[in-house]
């Protein structure tokens, strides 16, 4: 009889990754016929959206900026936190079926699910952002490595939201609902995406800089645009430090509650 | 050598923790020896399978395993049911780290499982025995140290049951087993040892014939 050498814990772990990425990509892009085509419109249409509530800014500039630019890279910074951390909470219950196979644990589909809009995210942002560039907007950042440096703060910050819902809404079902309303509601219009938080009064300004993504939807903007003008509160070191709890706390949660989230 | 200590088992019910199925189970299985788990029915033993098998976690103790543990054969509940029978076998192919030998894989894997071209059709448009198909044919494609059979030879049409039965065979020579079963000639033809389950509690024979004769014994008359 042959013997197999087992495989250790991180080769496994690696190949269960791999798995799950490639699995999770070919359905979310496939899911329903146009799938792709909103992943690419959905900035788009966000951007829409504002510009024809707000008329004027298509002739203004804000904190000089351009009006559309501002609100697009407002929306594309709040979706890497946005997309990341709705994905990834629902990630457990959308995989129930493959805990069967004992090597896939809750917290490689919440990972694996966050990572791909991550991936995702980039490229529709280099779609979109291109799209806008040949048609005349100034959409190429002038700071590239700023803006990844605060898009990944956002996705870190979506990662560890993912982690500690997706053990939640799991463990206690009707956090679902409200979760749907923060997410896309509450925080959709506490992030600064379509207005400058220089154009909010104290002291609600720095009520409104507790949110850590709206530092981080401003030091996207800063890295797009150099001549932007912001307030000097925005800080990286706050989206990262909120970064780093919320992801500890997850892994935390996932840690405790592993044998809960698999048995039913 | 799986290694079984002091395992509890009781599931959550609607109305709080239910009664525990396994009480204080302990034993350990050498490698390459078949085994057959017996007992009424409700006793555990599919149970005891789904926890060797690792796709539940028993409440207390733990479970050892020193070698490759197939699922058990015939369980078809980790198919996701838009993706298609090639998509699905791909995944678990992967999981199990068999990314260079992919294609050779998923052949055999189609021509096993007989499916034709709903193979690339969703697995949620499969018939019961096609699911049974695909699943048994998965667990094949996979070298395990020991194989766990929930009444494997259940499912299917008469052509796949014989088909099944004698895979089955040549499975136990390189393989050990680990089978749930009420048919008594299935367990002695395939297992060497067995064990009894009775009342929350695993009585290990080293004979399959004297656990058979235990179990038939507590049996009401």
């Amino acid at each position: 009889m042959r013997i197999t050498r087992p495989r250790s814990p991180l080769e496994i772990t690696w190949a269960v990754w791999r798995a799950l990425f490639l699995r999770e990509a070919v359905s979310r892009l496939s899911a329903s016929r146009a799938a792709w085509l909103w992943l690419l419109f959905e900035p788009v249409v966000h951007v829409v959206f504002f510009m024809v509530i707000f008329g004027v800014i298509r002739q203004h500039t804000v904190g000089g900026v351009d009006g559309a630019m501002f609100i697009m890279t407002g929306v594309l910074g709040f979706f890497a936190f946005r997309n990341a951390s709705a994905r990834a909470t629902n990630a457990v219950g959308a995989n129930a079926a493959l805990f069967a196979y004992r090597q896939v644990l809750p917290v490689d589909a919440v990972l694996v699910r966050a990572a791909l809009e991550f991936v995702l995210l980039f490229f529709v942002a280099v779609i979109v952002l291109g799209g806008a560039s040949v048609a005349g907007y100034e959409a190429l950042p002038q700071d590239p490595l700023r803006v990844v440096q605060a898009g990944a703060g956002l996705w870190l910050v979506g990662v560890g939201a993912g982690l500690v819902f997706s053990v939640g809404v799991e463990l206690v079902p009707e956090i679902g609902r409200f979760l749907d309303f923060f997410f896309n509601r509450s925080l959709y219009f506490a992030s600064g995406i379509f207005f400058p938080p220089l154009g909010i009064p104290q002291p609600y300004r720095d009520w409104l800089m507790l949110n850590p993504l709206l530092h981080g939807v401003e030091a996207v903007r800063i890295g797009f645009f150099h001549q932007y003008q912001t307030t000097p509160d925005v800080d990286l070191g706050y989206l990262y430090g909120f970064a780093l709890v919320t992801i500890f706390l997850g892994l935390a949660l996932h840690a405790r509650f592993a044998l809960r989230l698999v048995t039913k | 050598m799986i290694r079984v200590e002091d395992v509890h088992k009781r599931y959550q019910t609607d109305h709080g923790p239910g009664k525990w199925i396994l009480s204080g189970v302990s034993f350990s299985i050498p490698r390459s020896v078949s085994v057959g788990l017996i007992g009424r029915n409700g006793a555990g033993k599919s149970t005891l399978l789904r926890l060797i098998g690792g796709i539940d976690q028993p409440t207390r103790g733990r479970i050892d395993r020193q070698c490759r543990v197939s699922w058990p054969l015939g369980f078809a509940g980790g198919f996701q049911g838009s993706l298609t029978g090639r998509q699905n076998a791909r995944f678990i192919c992967r999981i199990h780290g068999h990314d260079d030998d992919l294609r050779e894989r998923l052949d055999f894997i189609r021509d096993w499982a007989e499916i034709g071209a709903a193979f690339d059709e969703p697995v949620k448009t499969y018939s019961s025995g096609m699911r049974g198909r695909l699943n048994f044919a998965i667990s094949l494609a996979f070298d395990f140290d020991v194989y766990l059979s929930d009444e494997v030879t259940a499912v299917g049409d008469a052509a796949f049951k014989k088909k099944a039965a004698e895979t089955f065979r040549t499975l136990a020579d390189r393989a050990g087993l680990i089978m749930v079963s009420h048919g008594e000639g299935t367990l002695r033809e395939f297992c060497d040892a067995g064990i009894w389950l009775h009342e929350g509690r695993a009585h290990w024979f080293d004979d399959i014939a004297d656990a058979l004769r235990q179990y038939k014994e507590s049996l009401p008359k």
